[in-house]
C-alpha cells in the first residue's frame, strides 16, 4: 500500500515538471535554450515511461528524444537563426 | 486520509498534467511563428500522444502487488503464465508506441532538412515573413 503510493507520488511530481519544461519551452525566446527545455522534458517522460512499466520505449526513447532530435535541431538552429523574433 | 483517494488523485494530477502539455504543445504549433519553434512543439506533442498510449496500457497495483514489465524471463509454466497474465501491463501499446517513436524521429529530420531549404530559399524562418514573400 505505501510503495503504490510513492510510486504514484514520483509519477505526478515527474508530470508536473515536464509541465513546467513544455510550457518554458514554448515561450522562450532563445531557440537554443527552448531546445534544451524540450531535452528536459524528454528526460521526464523517460522516467514516466519506466514508471509506466515500459523499460523498452526507455531504451529507444531515451537516445532519440535527449541525443538526437536535440542534435539535429541545433544543427539547423546554427545554419539559420538563433531568435525568435517578437 | 484513505490511501484509496490519495492514489487516484495522483493519477488524476499525472493525467491532467499530461493533458495540459497537449494544450500548451497545440497552442505552440498554431500561434508561434517561428518554424524551429513549431517543429519542438510537434515533437513534445507525439511524445505525449505516445505517453498517453502507455498510459492507456498500464494497470495499476492489486492489493499491494506491484505490475510489471510484459516480458517472461523464464520458461513458461502454467503457473507463472497465469501470474504473467495477473501482473503483466499490456504489450500492444508499448509495441505501437516504438514504431512511433521511430517514425516521429524520421518525420523531424525531414522537417529539419525543409526548414533549411526554406532557409535557403526567404533567409528566414519567421512564418509571418515569409507569408508575405509569396513567388
Amino acid at each position: 500500500m505505501y510503495a503504490e503510493t510513492i510510486v504514484y507520488l514520483i509519477m505526478a511530481v515527474v508530470s508536473l515538471l515536464s509541465v513546467v519544461a513544455v510550457y518554458l519551452a514554448i515561450v522562450e525566446r532563445d531557440l537554443i535554450k527552448a531546445v534544451i527545455y524540450s531535452a528536459l522534458q524528454s528526460g521526464f517522460y523517460a522516467v514516466l515511461y519506466y514508471l509506466l512499466m515500459a523499460p523498452d520505449i526507455v531504451l529507444v526513447y531515451l537516445p532519440v528524444a535527449v541525443g538526437l532530435i536535440p542534435g539535429v535541431l541545433i544543427v539547423l538552429i546554427s545554419k539559420t537563426e538563433r531568435w525568435e523574433k517578437e | 486520509m484513505d490511501a484509496e483517494f490519495i492514489n487516484t488523485y495522483l493519477l488524476l494530477v499525472t493525467l491532467t498534467s499530461l493533458l495540459a502539455n497537449a494544450i500548451i504543445s497545440i497552442y505552440g504549433l498554431f500561434f508561434k511563428p517561428h518554424y524551429t519553434k513549431k517543429v519542438i512543439a510537434l515533437t513534445i506533442l507525439s511524445d505525449t500522444m505516445n505517453t498517453f498510449a502507455i498510459y492507456l496500457g498500464y494497470r495499476t497495483w492489486v492489493n499491494g502487488v506491484n505490475p510489471r514489465p510484459p516480458v517472461l524471463t523464464s520458461t513458461p509454466t502454467e503457473k507463472s503464465i497465469s501470474e504473467f497474465t495477473a501482473r503483466a501491463v499490456d504489450p500492444l501499446p508499448q509495441a505501437l508506441v516504438l514504431t512511433a517513436v521511430v517514425i516521429g524521429l524520421a518525420v523531424t529530420l525531414f522537417l529539419v532538412f525543409l526548414g533549411y531549404i526554406l532557409y535557403t530559399h526567404y533567409k528566414t524562418l519567421d512564418m509571418r515573413e515569409i507569408k508575405k514573400l509569396k513567388g
